[in-house]
């Protein structure tokens, strides 16, 4: 166990390293290392963001429903939780800084913000949510922190404090006092962060596959579906399998799976809305999801399903846990990056054209931003699809943001207190 | 306060990309990056007709940056890099954009262009792929295009020859000509005279006679952007290209 474990944290530094130097490299080469192009300008990095924001609010819920809903079941993993919901909204900010193409100047986002657009909220939204659930995990473990003290490395045990048994029991008490009170700050926050990333892109009337109303409550729904199910992997590697927790574990697989039902409700829901029409840039992005990016929605439909299946009907096994928990992580995550083929694929400027007594679309299309091919073998400059496909390094660099993700995650585990001690 | 415009007449306009290619030299674009494109309507190749014989039509459409009224990329932009200046004038700040393209995901006509990769470099792919031997300009700080840096009143970097890398770029209507009372290099390009470049808000402006009284049309004004470049359709033209070879001949 000690030697897997080893392992699978020595396999997880590389990835993040080889992540590191993929960036490195994108740092030196341009955003011409990625495959996105002009007709394409956003690819995964940007979905990868929309996942991270969905699986940082799983881990704020969780905790603030113990004092918010009387959740008391969710007690013992309330720490595990707020950890995650802080590492992934740190993740949500880490993905970004790839796909700007100016890191250097981020400053401008603090000194110039233009309140009309969605982004400069996102960020105070996404760094408060990061700022409240790095309080509520330090509020939830202080008590432990006094009595123990936390080990660095290099450092030693700072934290400590002297306490008899009454100061201890009267800082539990306080902790819990404190942590009644952020709650209501926490749950909105959560619930904000993926209101204000949904806006981001559902803003934008010149996209018709993200515009419109339902984009939010898709979101927060998936990050109901993808939240409890990145808790329950966290806790079971810190935790285990317990039979005492069983509860805990059958109440964050139903509220996943409901999740995930009410999720594919509104996606569908919307639709049918697009199909009934039958026609212009609504159907037309709905038609390229049921032709060309057949596979992915498969994916997602699929795995989506097979987590609620699972998470319902064994909601008691350890092994089905996990199997659950994986696949609504894959199916989400394919939906979040269903998010943008469509968006980009449809060009909005369209001009009607009509062939064979027949009205066509016909979309006008954009410049690439790079000569492709050679004299011999000219490839279009301009053009009206992109079959967009990540490249290599923006795999390397998204996998090694993931595997930071998980290091970080395994490394706090072993410093902070995050079992609760048995009373 | 002037408001700047372009009346685009589609019946003049041959296809010939002249303005495309004219805006290219005048403003230094990098490889691969157009501000202006001129498209055959309807065509997968330009200068391609559509329809069925004899029922064919071969309507050319140039589309610069539209300097939208209501513009959506100057609402999106997180940094106000891209802003409108009292004149009408979209532009982008090249010192203050951080690319994160959004505004290219905002723009619904697909004007905007990102920097992928350094000046250097995509000139040095650009001679590469095209077939030079040499790969690059004999004087490597050499560009064409207006040689100076440009500034707005605020001192805003809205022109220099080579673009930072990472930065998102579009079509300014050739500000640092317009700033000097000189038109857009496309108008003065245009061999058929399509185009028209003026003060929408002066009467008696050229552009402001032109349209009024005329059916122009904007793109996408369902979108409520409200573009500054107006469009006069394509009169139809009879028999083959508008010359008739009847019986007089």
């Amino acid at each position: 166990m000690e030697k897997n474990y080893n392992n699978i944290v020595k396999g997880l530094a590389v990835v993040a390293v080889l992540g590191l130097v993929a960036y490195i490299y994108q740092l030196y080469s341009g955003l011409i290392v990625t495959n996105m192009r002009n007709p394409f300008s956003w690819g995964l990095y940007v979905a990868t963001w929309a996942f991270y924001v969905g699986t940082a609010a799983g881990g704020l819920v969780v905790s603030s429903a113990i004092y918010l809903f009387n959740a008391r079941q969710l007690k013992p993993i309330a720490r595990v939780a707020a950890l995650t919901a802080f590492l992934f909204a740190m993740g949500a900010m880490i993905i970004l800084l790839p796909d700007i193409g100016r890191p250097d100047r981020l400053y401008n986002m603090i000194i110039h913000p233009n309140f009309k657009s969605m982004l400069p909220w996102d960020f105070i939204v996404l760094s408060s949510y990061a700022v409240v659930s790095a309080i509520y995990t330090y509020t939830l473990m202080y008590p432990d922190i006094a009595a123990k003290g936390v080990k660095l490395p290099f450092y030693g045990v700072v934290g400590r404090k002297e306490l008899t048994e009454e100061g201890l029991a009267r800082l539990r008490e306080e902790s819990d006092k404190k942590a009644k009170r952020l709650a209501p700050i926490a749950l909105p926050l959560a619930i904000l962060i993926h209101t204000v990333t949904a806006w981001v892109l559902a803003t934008q009337f010149a996209r018709s596959w993200w515009y419109g109303g339902v984009l939010a409550p898709t979101f927060i729904s998936a990050a109901l579906a993808t939240g409890p199910a990145i808790v329950i992997l966290a806790s079971l590697v810190v935790f285990g399998y317990k039979d005492k927790m069983e509860g805990t574990y059958t109440l964050l697989a139903k509220v996943s799976a409901v999740s995930a039902i009410i999720m594919l409700f509104m996606y569908y829901n919307d639709f049918m809305i697009r199909f009934w029409w039958h026609n212009g840039r609504d159907f037309d992005a709905l038609k390229l999801v049921f032709t060309k990016y057949i596979f992915l929605h498969a994916v997602e439909v699929i795995f989506i399903l097979l987590s609620a299946y699972i998470f319902i009907k064994y909601p008691k096994d350890p092994k089905k846990l996990v199997q659950g928990s994986l696949s609504v992580i894959v199916g989400v995550f394919a939906h979040r990056f269903l998010l943008l083929p469509p968006a980009y694929n449809i060009i909005p400027l369209r001009v009607p054209v009509i062939m064979h007594n027949e009205t066509v679309e016909w979309s006008y299309p954009i410049a690439v931003g790079q000569i492709r091919g050679n004299l011999n073998n000219p490839e279009k400059v301009f053009v009206a699809y992109w079959s967009y496909v990540p490249s290599i390094v923006e795999i390397a660099v998204t996998a090694g943001v993931m595997a930071f993700l998980v290091l970080a995650f395994l490394k706090l585990v072993q410093i902070l207190p995050v079992k609760e001690v048995e009373q | 306060m002037r408001k700047l415009g372009m009346v685009i007449d589609l019946s003049r306009c041959i296809g010939c990309r002249s303005c495309a290619v004219v805006c290219k030299i005048h403003n230094s674009l990098p490889p691969g990056t157009w501000w202006q494109r001129v498209e055959t309507v309807g065509a997968k190749e330009h200068m391609i007709p559509t329809g069925e014989y004899p029922d064919l039509s071969e309507v050319f459409l140039p589309i610069p940056c539209q300097h939208c009224e209501n513009a959506p990329c100057v609402k999106v932009c997180p940094v106000g890099a891209t802003w409108q200046r009292e004149d009408g004038l979209v532009l982008v700040d090249y010192e203050r954009c951080i690319g994160c393209r959004y505004c290219m995901t905002a723009c619904p006509y697909g004007i905007r262009q990102f920097n992928w990769q350094s000046s250097d470099d995509s000139f040095k792919e650009g001679f590469k792929n095209a077939g030079f031997e040499e790969n690059w300009f004999k004087d490597k700080e050499y560009r064409y295009g207006y040689p100076l840096d440009h500034r707005t009143k605020d001192g805003r970097l809205v022109f220099t020859l080579k673009r930072p890398r990472g930065i998102v770029e579009k079509c300014t209507f050739c500000v640092q000509y317009v700033d000097q009372g000189l038109l857009p290099a496309c108008v003065r390009g245009c061999p058929g005279n399509a185009r028209t470049f003026g003060d929408l808000n002066d009467p008696n402006s050229e552009i402001s006679k032109i349209i009024r009284g005329r059916d122009v049309f904007k793109l996408l004004s369902d979108l409520g952007t409200e573009p500054k470049v107006f469009y006069i359709p394509p009169s139809r033209k009879e028999g083959k290209g508008g010359i008739s070879y009847g019986k007089k001949l």
